[in-house]
C-alpha cells in the first residue's frame, strides 16, 4: 500500500472537541454533588439573609478551598481511564503525549467552566443579601486553580498511585511530628515539624508560596524593609512549575517511553 | 523492501520480567493476506500486536506497519488498525454503546458511519446499553463494530471468537468474509482454535515459547507437511538430516507414522536411502499441520 493512500489521523481540534465532550460526560456524577451541595448552602444562606446573617458567609478565604478543589478535580477526570497498560484511550490515532494532554486541557475547561459558575453564584448571593464590602472570590485566583489544576493532573498522569504518594507523603510526616514530639524535641510535634521544615513552610507561606498563588495577594514581608513580591510573579512560577511537571508527566506515555 | 509487507517485524525481542515473550521474531504479512498466528496461551500471540500498536515497546527489534515504524509513527500506524483485543471488559464501561461508537468515530476520519449502522445491525448491538453492563459476546461484538466500521487497512483480531456462541461466531465471520470483499484489507488473526479461521486463513504462523518457529502460505503449510507411514527394519535410526525436519513421530513395531516438514519428494527419497519403505503420503488438514509445529510429544 502506497503511504499516501494510507488513512488520516483525525484533526487536533476534533480531538480536543471530542475530549471535551467525553470529559464533561464523565464528571456529570461530581457535577451533581456539586450542584446539590450548592444548593443546600444556597438555601443556609437565604435563610442567614432572611435573619440578616448573610455578612458572615461573605468574609472567608474560598480560594484555598478552590486551591484544593482544582488539585484534586484531575483525579475526577482520569478516574475512569486506565493511564498506565494497554488501554483502550492508547490504542486511538493520536499522539499518546498529545491526547494525555488533551485530556488534560478538557478537564481544565470544565473547571473553569465550574468555577465561572461558583463565582456568578457567590456574586449573585451577594448582591441579593445586600452586604456591604462582600468579599467574593476575585477572577484573578481562577489563575492559581490552574496552576493548582496543572500540579494535580501532573500527579495524575506520572504516577501509578498518586493517592498513596500522597497519604503516604502526608503519613510520613505526621509519623515524624508524632516522633518529634514523643522524644520531647517539642511540645508540639507539628508545630516543631513546620519550623523545622523551612521548605515547607516557605512553599506555603513565603512569598512565592501557596498562599500568595490562591489568594492572589500581593506579598508584604512581615520583616521590615523586605522586599515586596508581586502576585503575578508567584503566579508565573506557580504556572511554569505546573506545566513543566505535566509535560514531564505526559513523557511517561509518549510514544517513545521508556519501556 | 518492508513496503510490501503490511506488516513486518525485524528481530522482535521482549521480556516481562525474566520471562520472554517475543524472541527475535520477524513476522512478514504481506500485504492483503490472512494470517493466522497460532500458539498456546503465552506464547507471544497478543504481545506482538500490542507492539504493532505502540502499547508495549519491544527490548530490542523494531515493528513496521506498512512501512511505518511503530514506535515513532505510532499515530499514523494506529490509524490503519482495527483492533480486537483479547480482554473484552472495556475502560469505558460508564458509557453507552451508542456513546462509544460514536466516540470511537470521532478519533477516524475514515469511520463509515452507513456502515457502523449496518455493523451494529448485524451484530445486534443494542445502542442504549451500557457497556459495563455487557456480557462477554456482546462486548466482543461491540470491538467488531469499533474495529470495521472506518474500513482501516489493516485488521489485528486477538482471539476474535472468544465468547462468541456458535450462531453469532459463524455471523462475525460471515460478515468479516463479507468486509474482506468489500475493503482491501490485511487481517492478522491471533488465535489457538484454527478451525474457526480456517476458511479465510492465506497465511500462518506459529509462535511457540515466544519464538516465530514457522511462518509460510497455506499452500505451502499443507503441501510440506506431511504424514508419512513407514515400515523400518529392525534397529533401522532415521536420517541424520531429517532430524531436525521432525514435527511428531510414533511408533508401533516396524511401522513408524513420522510428521515432517520439507519437499515430499525429497523427504520420501531421503527415507527410502536411509532404508524405510513409505508406505503412506498424508496430506494433513491446515491445523492438524499448524498444530504439529506447537506438538513436543514424540517427537524425535
Amino acid at each position: 500500500m502506497m503511504q499516501g493512500t494510507l488513512h488520516p489521523a483525525p484533526r487536533g481540534r476534533d480531538v480536543v472537541l471530542e475530549q471535551v465532550r467525553i470529559v464533561g460526560l464523565s464528571l456529570r456524577r461530581e457535577a451533581l454533588v456539586a450542584a446539590v451541595v450548592l444548593g443546600v448552602v444556597t438555601l443556609v444562606i437565604a435563610i442567614d439573609i432572611v435573619h440578616g446573617r448573610a455578612a458572615t458567609w461573605f468574609d472567608s478565604d474560598e480560594w484555598f478551598v478552590i486551591g484544593l478543589f482544582s488539585f484534586l478535580v484531575p483525579f475526577a477526570v482520569w478516574r475512569r481511564e486506565k493511564r498506565f497498560g494497554p488501554a483502550f484511550l492508547w490504542t486511538l490515532p493520536v499522539d499518546r503525549r498529545r491526547l494525555a494532554l488533551a485530556k488534560v486541557f478538557a478537564g481544565w475547561v470544565w473547571l473553569m467552566a465550574a468555577l465561572a459558575c461558583f463565582v456568578l453564584w457567590q456574586l449573585a448571593l451577594a448582591v441579593l443579601s445586600g452586604v456591604a464590602d462582600a468579599e467574593t472570590v476575585p477572577l484573578v485566583a481562577f489563575s492559581g486553580a490552574t496552576a493548582m489544576y496543572l500540579l494535580g493532573s501532573a500527579l495524575v498522569l506520572g504516577l501509578r498511585h498518586p493517592l498513596r504518594w500522597l497519604l503516604g507523603t502526608a503519613g510520613a510526616f505526621f509519623l515524624l511530628a508524632t516522633l518529634n514530639e514523643a522524644l520531647g524535641r517539642a511540645e508540639n510535634g507539628m508545630a516543631r515539624m513546620f519550623a523545622w521544615s523551612g521548605a515547607l513552610r516557605w512553599a506555603i507561606y513565603g512569598p512565592y508560596g501557596i498562599d500568595t498563588l490562591l489568594s492572589s495577594r500581593t506579598f508584604q514581608s512581615a520583616v521590615e524593609n523586605a522586599a515586596t513580591v508581586w502576585w503575578p510573579v508567584t503566579i508565573f512560577l506557580w504556572l511554569g512549575a505546573g506545566v513543566a511537571a505535566l509535560w514531564a508527566a505526559a513523557s511517561r506515555h509518549g510514544e517513545r517511553r521508556r519501556r | 523492501m518492508s513496503e510490501a509487507f503490511a506488516v513486518a517485524t525485524h528481530g522482535l525481542s521482549m521480556r516481562y520480567g525474566s520471562e520472554p515473550a517475543l524472541d527475535g521474531v520477524d513476522l512478514r504479512v504481506p500485504e492483503g493476506a490472512v494470517y493466522i498466528l497460532i500458539g498456546p496461551n503465552g506464547a507471544g500471540k497478543s504481545t506482538a500486536m500490542k507492539v504493532l500498536l505502540n502499547l508495549e515497546r519491544p527490548h530490542a527489534g523494531r515493528a513496521e506497519v506498512f512501512g511505518l515504524d511503530t514506535a515513532s509513527r505510532g499515530p499514523e500506524v494506529r490509524a490503519q488498525v482495527g483492533y480486537v483485543a483479547e480482554q473484552h471488559e472495556h475502560d469505558y464501561g460508564w458509557m453507552t454503546c451508542g456513546r462509544l461508537i460514536r466516540h470511537a468515530a470521532a478519533y477516524y476520519p475514515s469511520w463509515d458511519h452507513t456502515y457502523a449502522a449496518h455493523l451494529v445491525d448485524v451484530f445486534g448491538v443494542r445502542l442504549n446499553r451500557k457497556v459495563g453492563t455487557l456480557s462477554k459476546g456482546e462486548a466482543r461484538r461491540l470491538q467488531f463494530v469499533l474495529a470495521l466500521a472506518h474500513r482501516p487497512p489493516l485488521l489485528l483480531l486477538d482471539e476474535p471468537a472468544d465468547g462468541l456462541d456458535p450462531v453469532v461466531r459463524n455471523r462475525a465471520f460471515a460478515q468479516l468474509a463479507g468486509h474482506l470483499a468489500d475493503t482491501p484489507t490485511t487481517v492478522v488473526i491471533a488465535t489457538h482454535h484454527i478451525h474457526e479461521v480456517e476458511s479465510l486463513a492465506d497465511h500462518v504462523g506459529v509462535l511457540r515459547e515466544a519464538r516465530l518457529v514457522a511462518q509460510m502460505t497455506r499452500d505451502e503449510l499443507r503441501r510440506t507437511v506431511v504424514r508419512y507411514r513407514l515400515e523400518v527394519p529392525e534397529g533401522w535410526q532415521p536420517p541424520p538430516e531429517l532430524r531436525t525436519a521432525t514435527l511428531r513421530r510414533s511408533r508401533a513395531g516396524r511401522e513408524v507414522q513420522w510428521t515432517l516438514v520439507g519437499e515430499p519428494d525429497e523427504v520420501t527419497a531421503r527415507l527410502a536411502g536411509a532404508g524405510a519403505t513409505v508406505r503412506d503420503v498424508t496430506p494433513l488438514a491446515l491445523e492438524e499441520a499448524a498444530l504439529a509445529f506447537l506438538a513436543e510429544e514424540g517427537a524425535a
